[in-house]
């Protein structure tokens, strides 16, 4: 059995006591690949005594199979969802025709020399300039050597209102709080996100708690926030460890009894969705409405997914576990730090993304070394298993800001400083846009400069990655609402 | 008589001895011609000298440190001193050639506000210091080269003890540049402060009138009196005399509504308070150097007029009070701002919880100071020209630290405190891949664990 080396972060040492426990649960084998993603098992139910001899040189692998999200997609369309409240598309926005020097629609090729033409909250073309015909009455605005860009996706943000209350520590768990009541467009924060080219925001409770509520996807503009709504719920946040040990309700704090928490209320909600689900069949009584379990049994529907702020190895593991594989829920790991890293292939296997992000570095004891969290996540590796693992791939990696900690103007430097240790740039810009959107199952709508989408773009004047680059223009559902002063382009 | 004569002469060699270039004595620094006891120069002369060791960084990208950049060029290091700076040098017979082929050479980074890195805590450093702390290698990785230890700021009278402290890994001699280079105050001050300052200033502005006049006197009347050190006058006579640097740091508060979410990190300060601090500049006389004013982009002529720098950190986001939007409120072209107007500027990182003065292990990648030049990097974001910004976080710096004389470019006779880069200084890809101090190679990235995993990504 191998033994693993935590790192001795005092925070840690003190919260999980159990560290040797949980680390032999993990088999060290690593299988060579099978043809099937599908095939490959979480490795806590792998059997562990296939480990290889010394001698015995190790099978090259075949490259890591792509990632494909667990999301079982069973409400087809916003139309058949019953719980989650979609926002309004296509509202009236002038006709535009933006040309820049270089569009990354990000899911396909780069065109330079293009055109975006907007009109109506949604992207109508694009294209070569040369090849694209701007309809008459569209104005065009050029925007010279600009890069344009989809408008950033942020999974975890909490400025989206001047309230800074979002820690209610009511209960162990409070499913019953909900950020949407709380959005105002013109709070000094949006503005920030703005300025940094962020166009759409999970905005989600703290983590005091184990559950802080449900969040809420919104853009960073719109007329009035039911305007600016994307969907309610975004997501149930929940804090698995890390944050919530600090004290709330009324019951301990260990690793094992804040799970429990988490567990029964997920279970409570579920009992009320297969009492609804009776009563829609005809074979059992109205359940009484209860907007908590209403909202719970919305994430049984697998109509929005479990946001969850989960770190290190092994809360990861118990999120993976727990979560995602025992309960069968849509989850996305949000605020991924520290050395969950390591349960890379895993995540894979269990189809469970991850938003790295803000702390972007983990210094590993072991080895001495800055280890790029959102590098060791998407690349795999060693990452201190005995055969190298793989990552999650260009389509399971996200990046987020936890805002304001870090400003939200910073998400593109949390992009960067993955970059700088190990994450490909392309793979940076996906996590910004299209790879968020997709987490949360809003890619449909944002996240790419596809003809239908919503007309979100970010006018950067140079790669938006550098920290040096800034935004020229925003425009969100097809209006301009951010251009750049010179003299003052944000507080 | 006798004794005043005395006076006069060890006041002569006293300041003579604290003569900027004079720096802490080192292993290996060349003999200067600095005072010497007449009695001892002819020994001195007979005295073989040591060879010059020289080291050649050859064929990179030379970013000077003062905004020029030369292709392809030389650098010739001699002992612990740039010796000269060009293209098709001819280097000595015994150069060591490092070859920097496709990469860049810049002046080490300066950091204004630092902490950790082997240094002490307070005065005297130089006997606090360790050369072997870990985190050294940690600072020179971030590209550190030199870092402002210790305290800043005094309560209603100019007070702090701090050193200019140089990575010089495993060298006890070379880690302290200078010490109190930088007095400091924070405003607003109460009345009797503010009273009680300006009579000091003026006593010591009037004794060191007195001390130049006494010669001329003293010839005129033998029996004439020296002139006699006001009290506890010490720190305010080195600002007069050029010998420390004026700090002006905020201690009142202000409107700052993040204080709470964001760690706050001490308050703001609004046009009136840049305004006291610019009034200490005049009761001197001299420019100061004014810490975070976070609405010093309201003011810019102000500070220039009065020959002011500033210290900011591009990424502090403070919104304008509502009550007084005006004069209120940071921006984040606050560096341009200033530029334009000529204000000399330094950047540091955001303080409060989550920022930091140091190279931690646990920060927020970005945020600390690992990778001092985000900031630089957003001050561009903001508007100030690239070739400008890495002043902040070189010369500019060092001439706000009071040690630009030594530190801070690329330029003959300056410190040998190089950095070898795989890219552009403000790239946020870019690594250090060989540090000199004091002319020796203090790390190499190959051959440490904290980032030799990593390569530049090519793109």
């Amino acid at each position: 059995m191998m033994s693993f080396r935590f790192p001795a972060l005092a925070a840690a040492a003190l919260l999980f006591p159990l560290t040797a426990t949980a680390q032999e649960t993990k088999p060290v084998t690593v299988k060579p690949a099978t043809t099937k993603p599908a095939a490959t098992k979480p490795a806590a139910t792998k059997p562990a005594e296939e480990k290889p001899s010394a001698t015995e040189q190790p099978p090259a692998r075949a490259p890591a199979p792509p990632f494909k999200m667990w999301h079982p997609r069973t409400p087809k369309d916003e139309a058949s969802h019953k719980v989650a409240k979609w926002g309004p598309r296509g509202l009236p926005s002038p006709g535009y025709a933006f040309f820049g020097a270089k569009i990354l629609p990000i899911t396909s090729a780069p065109i330079f020399d293009g055109v975006v033409i907007t009109k109506n909250g949604k992207i109508e073309a694009i294209g070569k300039a040369s090849e694209v015909t701007v309809p008459a009455g569209y104005e065009r605005v050029d925007c010279g050597d600009s890069t344009i860009i989809p408008g950033i996706v942020e999974l975890h943000c909490h400025v989206a209102s001047p309230s800074f209350d979002l820690n209610d520590t009511v209960h162990p768990t409070n499913p019953e709080f909900r950020t949407l009541d709380l959005i105002s467009m013109e709070h000094d924060q949006i503005k920030v996100a703005r300025a940094g080219g962020v166009s759409t925001v999970l905005y989600i409770p703290g983590s005091g708690s184990n559950m802080g509520g449900f969040g809420t996807l919104t853009k960073t503009w719109g007329k009035s926030p039911e305007e600016a709504l994307v969907r309610f719920p975004g997501s149930l946040k929940i804090a698995q460890a890390g944050n919530p040990e600090r004290g709330s309700g009324d019951l301990g704090s260990g690793m094992m009894g804040m799970s429990e928490g988490i567990r029964m209320t997920l279970l409570d909600g579920k009992k009320y969705w297969q009492d609804m689900l009776a009563f829609e069949a005809g074979t059992g009584p109205k359940p009484v409405f209860d907007p908590t379990l209403d909202l719970i049994s919305g994430l049984w529907r697998h109509e929005y997914p479990l946001s969850v702020h989960t770190q290190i190895y092994q809360v990861v593991l118990q999120t993976l576990q727990e979560l995602r594989l025992e309960l069968g829920l849509w989850t996305v790991i949000v605020h991924g730090t520290f050395d969950g890293y390591r349960l890379s292939e895993d995540l894979l296997a269990a189809g469970l993304p991850v938003a790295g992000g803000p702390r972007a570095y983990h210094f590993d004891r072991k080895t001495g070394s800055f280890q790029g969290v959102l590098a060791n996540y998407a690349n795999g590796g060693e990452l201190g298993w005995r055969q190298p693992v793989y990552g999650l791939g260009r389509d399971g990696i996200g990046v987020n800001t936890d805002s304001p900690v870090v400003a939200q103007e910073q998400l593109t430097l949390q992009a960067a400083m993955g970059v700088r240790l190990g994450l490909p740039h392309e793979w940076a810009l996906r996590a910004l846009t299209i790879n968020a959107a997709h987490f949360v199952g809003i890619d449909h709508r944002v996240g790419s400069l596809e003809v239908g989408k919503d007309a979100d773009l970010g006018i950067w004047n140079g790669d938006p990655i550098d920290p040096r680059s800034h935004v020229r223009k925003l425009v969100v559902n097809g209006t301009i609402c951010y251009t750049r002063d010179p003299n003052r382009p944000t507080w | 008589m006798r004794k005043s004569t005395l006076f006069v002469l060890s006041l002569a060699l006293l300041s003579a001895a604290d003569l900027p270039s004079q720096g802490r004595g080192r292993r290996g620094r060349r003999p200067t011609s600095a005072p010497t006891p007449p009695a001892a120069a002819p020994k001195q002369e007979e005295k073989p000298k040591d060879p010059k060791q020289y080291t050649a960084i050859v064929g990179g990208d030379v970013y000077i440190g003062t905004g020029q950049r030369l292709t392809g060029a030389t650098v010739l290091i001699a002992d612990d001193k740039i010796e000269k700076v060009g293209h098709n040098l001819k280097l000595p017979e015994g150069t060591t050639v490092i070859d920097a082929k496709g990469k860049t050479v810049s002046p080490g980074f300066v950091i204004v506000q630092g902490s950790g890195m082997g240094a002490g805590f307070s005065s005297p450093f130089k006997d606090t210091v360790n050369p072997f702390a870990p985190d050294i290698k940690q600072g020179l990785a971030a590209g550190i080269t030199s870092f402002l230890a210790g305290s800043t700021s005094s309560r209603d009278r100019l007070g702090g003890s701090n050193a200019v402290i140089k990575l010089a890994y495993g060298d006890v001699e070379g880690m302290v540049l200078k010490e109190n280079s930088v007095v400091g105050i924070s405003v607003p001050l109460t009345r009797t402060a503010r009273d009680s300052l300006k009579t000091s200033v003026k006593a010591a502005k009037d004794y060191l009138a007195a001390v130049a006049a006494y010669p001329a006197k003293k010839a005129k009347d033998p029996k004439a009196k020296a002139p006699k050190k006001p009290k506890s006058a010490d720190q305010i006579l080195s600002v007069l005399q050029g010998k420390a640097n004026l700090w002006v740091a905020f201690g009142g508060g202000g409107f700052n509504p993040f204080r709470r979410m964001a760690g706050g990190g001490g308050g703001a300060s609004d046009v009136a308070s840049i305004r006291e601090a610019l009034e200490i500049a005049k009761m001197f006389g001299k420019g100061v150097v004014i810490q975070k004013p976070t609405s010093a982009w309201l003011v810019p002529d102000e500070i220039a007029a009065t020959g002011s720098s500033v210290i900011i950190s591009p990424r502090t986001r403070l919104p304008a009070d509502p009550k007084n939007p005006d004069r209120t409120g940071t921006n984040i072209a606050s560096a341009a701002i200033l530029a334009k107007a000529g204000v000399p500027i330094a950047v540091t990182c955001p303080s409060g919880r989550f920022g930091g003065g140091g190279v931690g292990t646990n920060g927020i990648l970005g945020q600390d100071l690992n990778t001092p030049n985000v900031d630089a990097a957003y001050a561009v974001r903001g508007g100030l020209e690239n070739r400008k910004a890495l002043r902040t976080l070189t010369l500019d710096a060092a001439n706000i630290m009071g040690v630009g004389d030594r530190i801070g470019s690329l330029e003959a006779g300056k410190d040998a405190d190089i950095l070898i880069l795989d890219g552009d200084p403000l790239h946020y890809s870019t690594f250090v891949t060989t540090a000199i101090v004091n002319g020796k190679v203090v790390y190499e990235k190959g051959k440490e664990a904290l980032y030799r995993h990593i390569s530049r990504p090519k793109h």
